[in-house]
Order: C-alpha cells, then structure tokens, then sequence
C-alpha cells in the first residue's frame, strides 16, 4: 500500500519540525491512537485502535523515528501487530520551507499489510489511508492554531 | 433394454441436499470431540525465531497446543504422488512439506502451532494469543520471476526455484524449422492467472483414535477417501493402513481441491491418539482461500506457424508453471502430463513442442483444479487460433475445418497418434462446429456484426477443445510418474431378497453418482431403480477406489460396476439354469428373468438371489452368494472434445464486457443422464467464463493474498449469463463398456479461450488490434486495451 501527499502549514519549517517531534502532539493527531510511551530516543510503543469499514482492531507497536536531518527530513518507521494482521510502514517525511510562516510537508512511503486486514478491502485501503493521513493534518492544524492563540 | 440409461431420472441424492439433511464432515459430532484451530503464518516468507505457547496455553479449554517441533521426526511430511523428471533424467526437486512448520514459513497460511480446545472458539481465542516471532523474508510469487537470478529462494535444495525443467513432442530445432519456413506465424505472450476452487463446502476433518480397538478413523472432506487413507498410513503417519478407516461423507463440492492429502488431515488424526480424543477441524473461508489449493497460474509464450493456405505446420509452447510453495499431491503432473500431452489439440500438426519449467514461490500450492492442465493447454491452442485468424484476415471456423483431424472411430480406424505421447480413441471433430455455427446463425452474425453502430463492440470467439478423461491406464500414468495405479474398483451385491448394493470407489461430491450409477445398474440388471442403492465414500465397506476426478467416474468406476454386474449375471445365469433345469447356454436375461430360449419358462432374478443365499436346491460344488466385485483399468483415457462459441458485447465507452450468448456443442461420447451431464456442462462454462471475465487470485509483491474474501474475490453470479444453448453430438469410446467418455471438466476446458476470443474479435473489429487482454477482463483492462 502506497501513502504519500503534501500539505502545507502555517508555521515554519523549524517550528513543524519542533512539533513534529514531540510525542505528546504525534499522540493527539495520530488516529485511534491511545498511548505513545517513549521505549528510547525517538523510539516509541504504541498502542492505538482502528476500525475501517469491516475490520477493526487493536494494534501494539513500535513507532521509530529515523535518518533525523534536522529541520529538513526524518523518516518514520511503523511496526503495528494485531490479531486481524500485521502493518509495517516506512515513510519518508520531507519538511520544505515555503517562507518564514509558510512551511509544507512532503510524505511518501509504502505500508506491508499481512494478516485478515491484507486479504479483505486491502483494494480500498489506499482511499482509506489517505482519508486517515488527512485527519492527522486536519489534527496537527488544529493543534497550530490552538497553541498560537494560547 | 433402456428404461432408465440415456433418461433425465431426477437426483436421487437431492432431495436430502434440499431439505438440508446432507451429512457433511462439520455435521458430525463425537462423544467428546474437540476442536482445532490452526495459527498460520502471516508472511509470505519469514524465519520463525521463536513460538511461544505459554500464555495461550493457560486459556479457558485449551487441551493442547503442538508446534512444530513436537511433531516426532519419524512423521514425514505430506506426500507427493507424482514424479516427473528434468530434461537431463534428474529427479524433481521435491522439497519436504512439513505438518507443521519448524523454523521457515513459506506462504501466507503456512501451519504453524494446532491448537485444541473444548470449543472452537476457545481454540480460536487461544490460537490468537499464541505469540510467533518471525522475520520477515523477501518473498517471490511469479513463477517466471522465481528462476530469475536473485529472486528470492523458497527452498534451499531446489536452486533457482525449479522443481523441473521438462519437455514433450518433436525436436525443438525441428519446430524451429518449420517455424522458420512458415507463410505466416501468430505469438502470443500471456498468462492463464491462478483461480481459488472455492467449493461451498470448506474443507473438513475429524480425526478420532478409539483406543478400545487401536483404531483410528479420519473423517475429512475429500474426492477420494481411499487414496487419502493410503498416503497418509504409508507415506505420513506410518500406520497400518488397515488400522485406519477414512469416510468421505458428503462433499459439497471440490473442484479438484479436495483430491489432494492435506497436512491438516495427518495432523488431526495423529493428535487425536496424542490426546485420546477425537478431533475436528473446519476451515474458515479466509483459511479456504490460503490453504486450499489453487489452480493453473501459468506464464507462456506461444509460437504457432502457418503455410500459405493456413495449414499449421509447428507449434512451439513455452511455459512457467507455479507449484506453490510447496508439491501437492499430483502437482507435477498438472502442467506437464495433464497439459503438454493436449498440445495436438484436435490439428493435424506435423511439429509440436512444449517446454515447461516449473517453479516454487511464496504461495499456495497450486494443483489440479476442474480441467487441470487441459484448460491450460486448451487456452493457448485455441487463443493462437483465432488470434492467426484475425492477423490472417481469414475466417476462424474455417481455419478449423481446414486443420482438424479426419474423423476415426477407434474400431475401424486406429485411435490418432498425437506427436505428444497420447494416442486419441475416437473423434469426429467437424460435426461439433457445423453445429455450433448452425446454432449461432454465423453468416447472419457476421453480418449483423459489421453493420453494428451503437457504440458497442460486438464480438464472436471459438474454441474447440479436446480433453483427456477418465484417468487412466495404470500402466501408461505409471511410466508417466505417477505413484498409484488409476484403476477403479466396484463390488455388486445382491441381497437375498434381490435388492442390490453397489460399493463404489468413486466419490460424488455434487455428480450424482448416486443417481447415474443406478441408472445404469438398474437397466443392466433389468430391475427397478428403487431396488438399488450406490454406496460410495468409506473406506471400510467399499473395498478400494482411487476415486473422482479427470472426469473419471462414469468411464472407470461405471465400467467397473458394469464388470462387477456381468460377473453376477453369469453366476446368475448358472443358478437359473439349475433351476429351469436346463443349459445355461440356452437361456437369455432380459426384464429381471432368465427364460429358455423360444419358451415360455422363466425364473426371476428375484428367485436366483434367494436360490444363492439359500442354496437347498443349487448346483452342486457352486459357492452360495451372489456378491462380485471388480478392479476395472482401463485400455487408454478418453477423449471428449466439442465446439465453443461466445459472442460478447463491449461498451466502448466503460470496457463493459456482457456475455450475450454462449453455444456450447460437446462430444462426451453415451450419456446415461443427459440431465445431470447439462448440470456439469452448466456448472463447467459458469467456471470456466468466470476466469476469462471475473476471477483472479491476486498476490502482492510480499506474497500476501490481497483479494483472500468474497468481498475482494469476484466469483461469477447467475446473472453474469445468458441462458447457455447447448448440444451434443456422439461418438463412443470404442475402449469401455459404456462407451462414455466424461463430462466433468468439458465445460471449463472450452469456455474460458471462447470468451476472451470473442473479446479480442470484437476490439479488431472495433479497429483495436490488441493481441491479449490479461484474464479476467474487466472493463478496466478492456478499457485500458481501448485507450493505450
């Protein structure tokens, strides 16, 4: 499965990045997601619940930030298991500077689905995927705003 | 003397399926039976560090858990039963298939821990909560990529993936040559895709271990009960085969994916004695889709030449066979001996070779499934044939009546001699087409297609087919590598009172055996068909069976209950001459009774079998009874054959495909129940058009089944049809005392290239010279045909 897209902040490039890295902001904006406990540097355990259409599940894994070039890129390393199927997912991750409040980001990777969630609807899973990395956006703009009105 | 042969008698055996009182293997409960439930791997290809059973084992109604590990290694894995060798002499790679696995999986579904539990769903809870460690593996699925260097290796001794590397027919540089000297010379590159069989009934086990009487009984869902009981006592288990009874109870369906032994079936017997208890395993659908084997999965390139007044002159077929990831029971023979022996077709080629390489990948294994091989075989026969017609610019049926083989009735005339090993028994070929083309009103076709400007495309596809049946001479299958005869065994036995039971090693599981065998015992015998009932599917009263499949049963089983009931008419003859107090050379059978001939002085059949069982006044030195049997192996296979058309409609502007007609004229050679031989043809053409339009079984490139459900998998509908017009023409095996020659796969083998021909016809004559569309064709890919 293929995810990758671009979207734009109102914030600069250091300034997503700083945000980007704290766990507690991935936590809030990832979807489904209800623990993010930090194992090690940039290492994660995640805990998180997802239903999409038919299928739904709690996942537990390991969420590993690598190849970290700061403001510029990082990738993201997933590792999340279930009892319906397993997901392991690698995305690079490229922060462009558009202007000093105007940044965007540039996400593209590719997820190995297996178990039950790889055999069923994984034809509809890219739509899907995409709706999701949306709502994270959606949660990480909202978060912008909150905290610079705050 | 026919009341009943040659007649549409109804389905005995439905009535119990319609009113749902089939007894399937899931429908049997045991005292104390437990239930299975199997961790399977997730990954295509991954190394098992570690399993961890602990805390699984702890669960509500857990009994036991085995891994792989605690499968003694005296257990040998799962047999292979077919032998076929490289091109040099070499042996096949033939790599173990482990019960369960130990440190590798090697398909998504792989067995890794059995779990049993008082219920199903505490197996199932527990099984979730076994904790497999893996790491992942690359993973190979192509059977053309697999021999490729740097692919993925799936077993350490099979380098490069290859099972074997084998060819049949005329010397390459010959074909070559006559390639090379031909007017004109049509090549296909293409796939003929994996298809899931998808029986309704999933498959099935009980395994149970009566220690009272050392005895194990395994009842599983299978086409052939006795065959199972062999591999698995001689080759897995090592059991005294007469220390185990297997039952093959009703089958909803196989399809060719329950001929095969399956690990699951060794594994819940050799358990149920491990826990002294019996236990039963159902597979879930999504488990169906990852275990059962699949079918075809071929890769090929295709060279057919022409001279300039379009005789063929050579054939050149190249193909990649998938096996899976691991040999199924008769695998090997699939591609090779069930597929290049077809090669001929129903042509008078002079120079035809097939070259087959067949490889393991990260998949499941692939066997026979409902044609197996000839589909195949059929499919790039028959694609080059009109696809030469159309880039000749000549008619496609002509192109047929111009090649096929003379006809020869196998008394008169010898069978045909193929330039790839088979030797055909009867065949009138040109009948089949006139007929069909008669049905479609072609001439009136062609023009309504030309004239066609609605922004559809319509389209008109042949086929015509051959197919070898009734599987087969013991002899022959043996130099060809197989591990077990193909005989078929029958036992008549008449009761006192005249009713007669038949013991039948073949299996129905949706023929209705049950009905037809009747049928034939009934008119044979001259006695009502209510009088006789077919038992069939354990292996404790039938004596042996090798069981259904290659469209086999009438032609083998049928012939050996004919053998079985000769034997008793002539004991019985001997009988009724005692008592008529004459010669019984002087006495002729008809309507139940023996009469001297050109009197009125006759004795029932009823009053010979009491005679039998209460010999007061019997020839002397005679054995009482009144109970034969029979292993009947036949001379040669037979060779149904027919004529295919489609005509298709394109929506220009979605790539819709719609069927519009279906003409299908086959030769099966006599038909006891021309009912239930429709049935099959029905059920044939519906599998066979659903790969050309809707089927395909899709891996990724990690090896994960990506459509594994219904909602993902397009199983063709009834509404995807039209109402199938269908034929008959006959010519009888001249080799079996029936004279039939097999309808089970007919309709499979000749469908699938009928469609996709019609297709292609239509997008040339649409003005899209496209050479392939891959199956299925949906109306993306027409779509994308249009637009490219």
């Amino acid at each position: 499965m293929i995810v990758e897209g671009t979207h734009e902040f109102n914030v600069s490039a250091t300034e997503l990045w700083t945000i980007l890295m704290d766990p507690e902001v991935l936590a809030k904006i990832t979807p489904g997601v209800s623990k993010l406990e930090l194992l090690g540097e940039d290492l994660y355990k995640t805990v998180s619940e997802i239903k999409i259409g038919p299928v739904k599940g709690a996942f537990k894994g390991k969420l590993e930030v690598i190849d970290k070039n700061e403001p510029s890129s990082f990738t993201i390393q997933m590792e999340q298991l279930s009892k319906i199927g397993n997901a392991h997912a690698k995305v690079e991750m490229n922060i462009l500077s558009l202007d000093e409040n105007r940044s965007s980001l540039e996400f593209a990777g590719k997820a190995n689905l297996s178990g039950l969630i790889a055999r069923t609807g994984q034809r509809v899973l890219s739509g899907v995927a995409n709706v999701i990395i949306k709502e994270v956006f959606s949660s990480l703009e909202a978060h912008i705003i909150e905290n610079k009105i705050a | 003397m026919t009341k009943y042969i040659g007649k549409s008698i109804k389905r005995v055996e439905d009535k119990r399926f319609i009113t749902g009182q089939g007894r399937y293997t899931d429908d049997i409960k045991i005292n104390g039976m437990t239930h299975g439930y199997f961790v399977r791997s997730p990954y295509a290809h991954a190394k098992v560090k570690s399993v961890n059973i602990d805390a699984a084992s702890k669960m509500p109604g857990v009994i036991k858990i085995f891994v792989g590990s605690d499968i003694p290694e005296t257990i040998a894995g799962v047999p292979c039963g077919w032998q076929v060798d490289f091109k040099n002499g070499d042996t096949m790679k033939e790599p173990p298939h482990p019960l369960l696995v130990r440190n590798k999986v090697r398909h998504v579904g792989d067995g890794v821990a059995f779990v049993i539990a008082e219920t199903r769903a505490q197996a199932k809870d527990a099984a979730e909560n076994v904790d497999v460690d893996y790491e992942i593996l690359d993973a190979v699925t192509c059977p053309k990529k697999a021999t490729e260097a740097g692919a993925a290796q799936v077993h350490a001794d099979a380098p490069g993936n290859l099972c074997f590397d084998w060819e049949l027919g005329s010397p390459k540089d010959e074909v070559a040559a006559a390639l090379a000297s031909a007017a004109h010379v049509c090549e296909l590159d293409f796939s003929n895709q994996r298809v899931v069989p998808n029986a309704i009934e999933p498959r099935s086990a009980i395994g149970h271990y009566d220690s009272a009487y050392d005895k194990y009984t395994l009842y599983t869902s299978t086409q052939n009960p006795h065959l199972i009981r062999l591999l698995m006592c001689a080759f897995v288990l090592g059991i005294p085969e007469h220390k185990v009874r297997v039952v093959g109870p009703d089958v909803g369906g196989g399809f060719g994916s329950k001929i095969f032994h399956y690990a699951e079936e060794a594994l819940v017997t050799w358990s149920s004695k491990e826990i002294n208890r019996p236990i039963k395993w159902t597979a879930e659908r999504s488990e169906s889709f990852l275990t059962d084997a699949h079918g075809r999965d071929h890769v090929s390139n295709a060279k057919m030449g022409f001279d300039a007044d379009g005789k063929i002159v050579a054939l050149q077929a190249y193909t990649y066979a998938n096996l899976g990831a691991y040999l199924s029971t008769f695998a090997p023979a699939v591609p090779t001996y069930l597929h290049g022996t077809l090669m001929q077709g129903l042509y008078t080629t002079p120079k035809v070779n097939v070259d087959v390489k067949a490889a393991f990948t990260h998949t499941c294994a692939v066997d026979a499934y409902r044609g197996a091989g000839r589909p195949e075989a059929t499919y790039l026969l028959e694609r080059l044939l009109d696809l030469a017609a159309l880039e000749m610019n000549v008619d496609p049926a002509e192109l047929r009546f111009k090649n096929f083989i003379p006809p020869f009735d196998g008394v008169e005339q010898e069978g045909y001699q193929t330039q790839v090993a088979l030797q055909y028994d009867s065949g009138n070929y040109a009948p089949v087409l006139e007929r069909a083309l008669e049905m479609v009103g072609y001439d009136k076709f062609r023009e309504e297609q030309a004239a066609q400007s609605n922004g559809k495309l319509l389209g008109i596809g042949f086929s015509t087919y051959i197919e070898a049946c009734g599987i087969a001479p013991s002899a022959v299958v043996g130099a060809l590598g197989a591990r077990a005869g193909l005989f078929e065994v029958a036992q008549v036995r008449v009761q006192p009172t005249g009713k007669v039971s038949v013991f039948t090693g073949s299996h129905s599981h949706g023929q209705g055996h049950e009905t037809t065998f009747a049928q034939i015992v009934a008119d044979k015998m001259g006695i009502p068909i209510d009088d006789v009932e077919i038992i069939h599917g354990d292996s404790d009263s039938v004596a042996f069976g090798m069981g259904t499949y290659g469209s086999r049963s009438l032609a083998v089983g049928g012939s050996a209950i004919v053998n079985s009931i000769d034997k008793v008419l002539e004991k019985g003859a001997k009988i009724a001459a005692h008592l008529l107090e004459a010669s019984a050379d002087d006495l002729e059978y008809a309507e139940g009774k023996w009469t001297v001939k050109g009197t009125d002085k006759s004795v029932a059949f009823g009053d010979v079998s009491l005679t039998a069982y209460v010999p007061h006044n019997y020839p002397e030195g005679m054995e009482p009874g009144l109970d034969f049997n029979a292993f009947y192996d036949p001379a040669n296979f037979t060779y149904p054959f027919g004529a295919h058309v489609a005509i298709v409609e394109i929506d220009k502007e979605t790539g819709e495909v719609k069927l519009k007609r279906f003409i299908a004229v086959d030769d099966v050679g006599n038909v006891i129940n021309p009912m239930i031989v429709d049935g099959q043809i029905h059920g044939g053409l519906a599998q066979g058009i659903g790969q050309a339009l809707h089927e395909g079984t899709v891996y990724d490139d990690t090896g994960q089944l990506i459509n594994g459900s219904y909602m993902d998998y397009c199983m063709p509908r009834a509404d995807d049809f039209p109402s199938f017009e269908i034929d008959r023409t006959v010519t009888p095996c001249p080799h079996n005392p029936l004279g039939v020659k097999g309808a089970g796969e007919a309709g499979t083998i000749g469908s699938t290239p009928a469609v996709v021909n019609a297709v292609i016809d239509a997008l040339w004559k649409g003005g899209f010279k496209v050479k392939d569309v891959p199956m299925p064709m949906t109306p993306e890919r027409v779509w994308t045909a249009m637009n490219n």
